[in-house]
């Protein structure tokens, strides 16, 4: 037995060298919030856009006690069990960052009525203590495929997608609205690589669009860093992104004209506010240009050279135009149909 | 036309590499009697380890190519390690052979993530290795662009797989390795230590999955992330039993399931009506297709593949 104990120490112990606590503040009597993610917080995407959204919120809200924590790389399979750890120890709001955990998360919802749910990307209305979201990124798609179609010079553009589904789907055919509205006669190569994480493929999806003559490109997602490191690859082609975090790295920095980024800390600010008031879920919150839910940025290093004060004009009209209406600019975004481009 | 096709097997050559790497590895290791459901993880711990080095050389930055080879010589020597461990846990301690696999995948990867979350921290890109247009012949139209112009790893992985045959067919090692994978007990009565041979065996082949991973990180997406590799393992595992445990057979499987992967990306970005989850399918299928046309013809399967050898024991 006593050797036993002795090998599990050992086998143990080098693990223990690089354990890092997922916990951000500690303090009694506070709000909580736990965050439940597949990827990682610094995966320069989908994940890591909630996490800072969060701490930023948790920043905006200084007058108020709130801790929180994160688990990462969590299957859907493996999340119940932390789900159910962070509703023993209290937590107020559990966020499982991916439409993958609506089934597991409508059903801890409903064991533990006095806890408050959220996930998404989704459009549906919850049970009671269930709060949804749903990013519009059609408009964010839109705004790329505005750059994309004016800056493109061979006239064709490529668009890497995950999977067709979610807030991916919305993006990838505003963006294609985008091109069409500035350059119809632009060609745009769609093609998915069945997976939000797949590095490899996304960048070799990349790499034919490249070859087949597509001198920008977008990709949503976080495997859309395979795609833009593909296309650092190639001296004369662009990119535009989906998020704001990879204008942080070396090839976003060369290569991305513009990015937008899901601004999460106006939703999470949005439910604790909510909760506060007695709403403790029910609801879908949407994101938007109109409600603070996107941010869009140029990039410093290469606006002067890639956007024209007038493409510059273009895009500034149609986020004006988003923000106005809201609901009504982009209706028909699911009427693109791909096998017609 | 001809340009979309030019760029669909232009494409075949350089994205085959890892998978034909990896494959030609577990295929040393099945020859010698031994199947590998871990090369996934020692994948996992090439890309790992052969991204860290030019990393931490240059910060991100572009380096010296002889950190890039560290690179590749520190996940062969690494893959090696792990094919050494998995021989302790399947030769020496006989542990089913299947099981084992998956707990040294589920390892590799772990550690792999772990340990990348510790020294590099956030998905991190590196300059790589670039291309390599050889004079003149790179100047021919069609088959300059399929051929000619890829990294120095490309050429010399499929300048491996002859070397690979002569290898296994022409050596006395290899003949050794195949002895031990189809008779151990005759091997072991001829004088060849079977434990011995079979730990060589999987020491290459883990050194060749290490080298598989460290492509894709070093050569291909230039980058890691935790989800690299992406069952890339697997598949090279599935293209052995393909190949039917021969070097140029599983070349052809890897250069198929390649193209297959490289036209569904074409048709998709062609625009033609057709569900894209059908097309990200079409090579998992034609793997299937292939193998259960082919499963029939097992006479070069290792016959010992699978089974421990415990030369005090009657079977």
């Amino acid at each position: 037995m006593k050797k036993i104990l002795v090998l599990a120490l050992v086998l143990v112990l080098p693990f223990m060298a690089f354990a890092q606590g997922g916990e951000e503040t500690a303090s009694d009597d506070t709000f909580k919030i736990a965050l439940i993610i597949e990827n990682t917080i610094d995966d320069k995407g989908w994940c890591q856009s909630m996490h800072d959204g969060i701490t930023q919120a948790i920043a905006e809200m200084s007058d108020k006690k709130i801790e929180y924590s994160y688990s990462e790389k969590m299957l859907p399979v493996d999340a119940g069990s932390i789900a159910r750890q962070y509703v023993a120890e209290g937590y107020d709001l559990i966020i499982a960052h991916g439409a993958q955990y609506k089934n597991l998360i409508l059903e801890i919802a409903e064991e533990y009525p006095d806890v408050s749910f959220a996930f998404g990307t989704s459009s549906e209305i919850g049970p009671a203590n269930v709060f949804t979201y749903m990013p519009e990124s059609e408009e964010t798609g839109y705004i790329n495929g505005i750059i994309a179609g004016r800056v493109t010079k061979d006239n064709i553009v490529g668009l890497v997608g995950p999977v067709d589904s979610g807030d991916a789907a919305r993006y990838n055919r505003g963006f294609v609205l985008g091109v069409q509205a500035v350059n119809p006669s632009a060609k745009i190569l769609v093609a998915h690589t069945g997976s939000f994480s797949d590095y490899v493929k996304a960048s070799e999806v990349a790499t034919s669009q490249l070859g087949n003559g597509a001198d920008v490109l977008t990709g949503s997602s976080q495997q859309a860093i395979g795609a833009l490191r593909a296309t650092a690859e190639s001296p004369t082609a662009m990119w535009v992104g989906q998020d704001l975090a990879q204008l942080t790295t070396a090839e976003g920095q060369a290569k991305c004209i513009a990015a937008s980024s899901y601004a999460y800390a106006a939703v999470v600010k949005g439910i604790v506010e909510k909760m506060e008031s007695g709403v403790m879920g029910g609801e879908c919150i949407p994101m938007n240009f109109a409600n603070g839910g996107f941010t869009f940025d140029y990039n410093p290093a290469l606006k002067a050279e890639w956007v024209s004060p007038e493409l510059e004009a273009e895009v500034q009209a149609a986020i004006d135009s988003f923000v106005a209406d809201p609901d009504g600019t982009l209706a028909d975004w699911a009427d693109v149909d791909y096998s017609t481009l | 036309m001809i340009d979309i096709i030019t760029n669909m097997l232009s494409m075949c050559i350089p994205f085959s590499v890892a998978l034909l790497l990896a494959s030609i590895g577990e295929m040393f290791n099945q020859r010698a009697g031994v199947f590998n459901l871990g090369c996934e993880g020692v994948m996992a711990m090439g890309a790992f380890v052969g991204m860290l080095i030019p990393f931490m050389a240059g910060g991100g930055g572009a380096v010296s190519e002889w950190y890039n080879f560290l690179g590749f010589a520190a996940a062969a020597l690494l893959g090696a390690l792990f094919g050494l461990f998995f021989g302790v846990v399947t030769v020496t301690f006989r542990a089913p052979q299947g099981i084992a696999g998956i707990g040294l995948q589920m390892f590799g990867v772990g550690t792999a993530g772990t340990l990348f979350r510790h020294f590099v921290g956030g998905t991190q890109s590196i300059p790589g290795i670039p291309d390599i247009d050889i004079p003149l012949l790179s100047d021919i139209p069609f088959f300059g662009d399929v051929l000619f112009s890829h990294n120095a790893v490309a050429y010399l992985a499929y300048i491996f797989i002859p070397v690979a045959w002569y290898i296994l067919f022409k050596t006395p090692w290899g003949l050794k390795v195949r002895a031990v994978g189809t008779n151990p007990r005759a091997a072991d009565s001829m004088g060849i230590n079977v434990s011995r041979t079979r730990y060589e065996a999987l020491m290459l082949g883990g050194a060749l999955a290490g080298l598989a991973g460290a492509y894709l990180s070093i050569a291909q997406a230039k980058m890691f992330s935790d989800t690299l590799i992406s069952g890339r393992g697997f598949i090279a595992v599935a293209l052995v039993y393909f190949g039917h445990w021969h070097p140029a057979q599983i070349m052809g499987g890897a250069l198929l399931f390649t193209l297959a992967q490289t036209f569904q990306t074409i048709v998709q970005s062609m625009g033609i009506s057709f569900p894209y989850e059908l097309a990200v399918m079409l090579p998992y299928i034609l793997v299937i297709v292939v193998l259960s046309f082919t499963s029939r013809n097992q006479t070069t399967a290792p016959v010992s593949l699978g089974k421990p050898f415990n030369r005090e024991i009657r079977t």
